[in-house]
């Protein structure tokens, strides 16, 4: 078809692709997510089992199914996840053979398969209704907003769901308009640092140039978080949008993504989207009709942590090695090729389309004084439900974890959350009630970051934990700066030290010293940031410190250096399940009969442990 | 050129505006140290931290390179602070550990009177045992050279400037502006019987002819009239005798 060539254009062709919808409303639709975790999962041959059920069956029922693929759905952890519509009915872990099922069961017949739906662990309470399940139930979608319910690969599903709306608003809008309702709604980076997006583009905007760059931050890093490329697969024409109004805003015509290469599915379905939106008119030169001209280029990175800082990832851009510069001089003065550049994160581009479509007060109407809207945040590690939740700025730690996330592991105590990835910091179960906002993070020691949040229980070591996000701060440091090339794999000998009982008092005094050197000498926010593991373990946990050093323990029992295992001749029933199992066949005892571990050979892998159903195995 | 009063260690001088601290101070007789920056080289300075000093501008205090930081109006610079030199102490200790054999690290660590480390000191590769990494080498061969004969390689404590793929580069000149460059004399430069050593690569020098002495590598000549288009005869004597 020929470029949508107005707004009015865009709209008459809404309603076009409505009144289809409008025709087909009643009829069953069967919504596979092909997230990269789901796909992982298997939900390729899931997807494919219902292709074949319904071209053997389709005339013969007379029933007209529609297949989507989606985006990811965000509870990963129980995929593949299959959404049958109109019932409005989830599916998790389904398998192929599920497939004839669900077709016979719940789509011809109007059942639910109770077997496939959620249930809570702790209730046993059966959930089959999407919206009524509690990993959905509290959540407030903005930047996930059409994720899951439509096909990213196809632009119409986009524009059905309303997308494009927000550009076309914008473009009749005065520029500085659009600045000021940005500024007003509050939005702050969705990248990590929180700065006020508006103000980021009310200072790009003040400098003069002739040229002006756009740039999406799709290089997300941390260990655990996956927001971006969720977005960037699920839903990549609110991100399109977003850039496309920031650009019309900042008088900007060409942008960049930069998604590293290891999501390879995003960059396939940001290409298709971009493709599509440049046939439609959407992108590209005279934007439908206005006169306005910009075009969007995807830039792979290498994978390299450090490209996600701005500087380095203009670098990288640019062609040259992905280093942070000094920022003295800011980039929306001197940023790609030494233009003013406005830098945003994928999550902060697809909120933009939103905010300009209902205005600055309803999203200024979410969240916390200084911060805002929503956020989505990744919700991992010792938890029930782990997956991508979005719920407004200002909900506690506690209701995050315990209310979406369906509290910790197995009934084990809570101990802390981790936010803000490697550079974040943790914080304890005791500050648990405190608003996941911004400034609080930042004020406990901790950072948002990202939004990646790890939940940990009582079997984690603190000590570990940093010695785990040094270990990664040091294999991503760049090098460039002495405090974080050189500073890092000090703190990472000090806290292996500490880990294998050769700490002594002095050290902790030394990794403050090294922690206060890292956070004021070091050139860019990777190393500024690196020392908030350290500093907030020792901060919250300083007894897990000292248990280790003093009493060379580890009160979690992870530290192998200093745990013995042992098995508890009371509990023990000789079953000799451990023994069958221990790698080191050190394990003896006869059946029925309480078994010994022989400590000297024991390799302290804790199979013996995994494997016991007696709780019998001890650390200590 | 517009020109800004700048304040450093309370006292005020006029600069010219956006020119770096450090550069300031020197002039001043205000002495910062400094390893990784050259006067020469725009692309260099900001890596190796040494030059910490505190800037104070519009109610701030931000700790930055003196290198590296314009001066602009009403900027305020203190240079020996509590904070500089426990910061200023910290990077240097890290150097020493990083370069135990390096003099010019000692001396400076000396100055600010820390002669001990407290951490593992590398043992070093050969290569890198006086390397601190900074990328003034391959700035200079990059920027003032323009032949890109090195580049820095690897990343975090293993990064270190290094010729493609670690063998003799096809492009470089021998002119060893890398190894003058060097703040602690760590490229290793050697020259015998009119022959210099650079990289793992020999470049046969030429011979001045009134003195003999050989001075110039025969590519760096090469080089030079390549990108000047001077006449190659001026290269027959060294520049004692022209």
């Amino acid at each position: 078809m020929a470029p949508i060539d107005s707004i009015g254009g865009l709209e008459a062709y809404r309603r076009k692709l409505a009144e289809a919808a409008e025709a087909k409303a009643d009829m069953p639709t069967v919504l596979v997510c092909f997230g990269t975790g789901c796909q992982a999962n298997g939900a390729g041959p899931v997807a494919e089992a219902f292709r074949k059920v319904i071209d053997e069956q389709g005339l013969k029922l007379d029933v007209n199914l529609g297949i989507k693929t989606t985006g990811c759905h965000g509870y990963c952890e129980n995929g593949p996840l299959v959404a049958i519509r109109p019932q409005d009915i989830l599916y998790l872990k389904v398998k192929p053979e599920d497939v004839p099922e669900i077709v016979e069961e719940t789509i011809k017949g109007g059942r639910t398969v109770e077997r496939l739906v959620y249930r809570d662990k702790a209730t046993d309470e059966v959930v089959a209704r999407y919206s009524e399940i509690p990993f959905y139930k509290h959540q407030h979608r903005i930047a996930l907003r059409h994720i899951g319910s439509i096909d990213p690969t196809d632009i119409d599903d986009y524009i059905l769901a309303g997308g494009y709306a927000g550009l076309a608003k914008a473009l009749a809008m005065d520029p500085e308009e659009i600045v000021s309702e940005v500024e007003r709604s509050g939005l702050r980076g969705r990248g990590g640092a929180g700065f006020p997006a508006g103000t980021k583009w009310r200072s790009c905007l003040a400098v003069e140039s002739d040229v002006r760059y756009v740039l999406c931050n799709g290089d997300e890093g941390d260990p655990g978080a996956f927001m971006d490329r969720s977005i960037m697969e699920g839903d990549p024409h609110s991100v399109i949008e977003g850039m496309i109004i920031g650009a019309f805003a900042l008088g900007s015509h060409q942008g960049y993504i930069y998604v590293r290469d290891e999501y390879p599915l995003a960059v396939k379905n940001l290409s298709i989207a971009l493709e599509a939106a440049r046939e439609k008119g959407l992108l590209g030169e005279n934007i439908l009709g206005s006169g306005f001209s910009f075009d969007i280029k995807i830039s792979r990175g290498g994978g390299a942590f450090v490209c996600g800082e701005s500087s380095a990832l203009m670098r990288s851009v640019a062609g040259e090695v992905g280093e942070p510069r000094a920022k003295y001089i800011r980039s929306v003065e001197k940023g790609l090729y030494d233009k003013p550049t406005v830098l945003n994160n994928v999550e902060t581009w697809a909120n933009v389309p939103e905010i300009i479509l209902k205005g600055a007060d309803w999203y200024a109407s979410m969240g916390t004084e200084g911060s805002k809207g929503t956020k989505v945040f990744s919700l991992v590690g010792k938890v029930n439900n782990t997956g991508l939740v979005e719920v407004p700025m200002g909900i506690s730690i506690r209701e995050l974890v315990e209310n979406i996330g369906g509290g910790v592991l197995g009934g084990k105590k809570f101990k802390a959350v981790q936010t803000g990835g490697p550079s974040g910091g943790c914080i304890p179960e005791r500050l648990a009630d405190l608003p996941i906002d911004f400034d609080s993070l930042t004020e406990a020691g901790s950072m948002m970051g990202s939004g990646g949040i790890i939940v940990m229980d009582e079997e984690t070591c603190m000590v570990d934990v940093a010695r785990y996000f040094t270990n990664f701060l040091v294999d991503e440091s760049c090098g460039k700066c002495t405090p974080c090339r050189d500073g890092l794999p000090r703190i990472l000998d000090l806290l292996t030290d500490i880990t294998e009982g050769r700490g002594g008092e002095e050290h902790v005094a030394l990794l403050e010293e090294l922690c206060d050197l890292l956070t004021w000498g070091a050139l860019c926010g990777l190393g500024t940031s690196a020392a908030n593991p350290v500093l907030s373990t020792i901060k919250y946990f300083r007894d897990e410190y000292d248990a280790h050093i003093r009493d060379k323990k580890c009160p979690a029992g992870v530290c192998k250096a200093l745990i013995t295992y042992s098995i508890d001749p009371e509990a023990c029933t000789g079953c000799r399940l451990c023994a069958k199992n221990c790698p080191q066949e050190c394990i003896t005892g006869k059946r029925k009969e309480a078994h010994v571990i022989d400590t000297s050979k024991c390799i302290k892998c804790g199979v013996c442990k995994d494997v016991c159903t007696f709780d019998a195995v001890r650390i200590s | 050129m517009e020109k800004v009063n700048v304040t450093i260690d309370g006292r005020t001088f006029e600069a010219v505006k956006d020119k770096c601290v450090l550069e300031v101070a020197h002039e001043n007789g205000i002495y910062i140290p400094s390893l990784c920056y050259n006067s020469e080289v725009t692309s260099s300075g900001g890596s190796c931290r040494v030059c910490l000093v505190e800037a104070h501008q519009g109610g701030r205090m931000r700790l930055v390179t003196a290198c590296n930081y314009p001066v602009r109006k009403g900027l305020e610079v203190k240079t020996d602070t509590p904070l500089v030199r426990r910061i200023r102490r910290g990077v240097l200790e890290l150097l020493m550990a990083r370069v135990p054999d390096s003099e010019v690290i000692r001396e400076m660590a000396a100055a600010e009177g820390l002669t001990e480390v407290r951490f593992r000191e590398d043992t070093g590769e050969n290569e890198r045992y006086k390397c601190i990494a900074c990328a003034l080498c391959t700035n200079v061969c990059a920027e003032v050279v323009g032949v890109y004969a090195i580049s820095m390689i690897n990343r975090g404590a293993d990064k270190k400037p290094a010729t493609p793929y670690l063998k003799p580069s096809d492009v470089c000149i021998g002119c060893g502006a890398c190894a003058y460059a060097c703040p602690t004399g760590a490229i290793t430069l050697k020259e015998k019987d009119g022959v210099r050593r650079i990289w793992g690569k020999d470049f046969p020098m030429v011979r001045c002819s009134v003195c003999g002495t050989p001075y110039i590598p025969e590519a760096q000549v090469d080089w030079i009239v390549k990108r000047t288009g001077k006449d190659r005869s001026f290269f027959d004597k060294c520049p004692d005798h022209r």
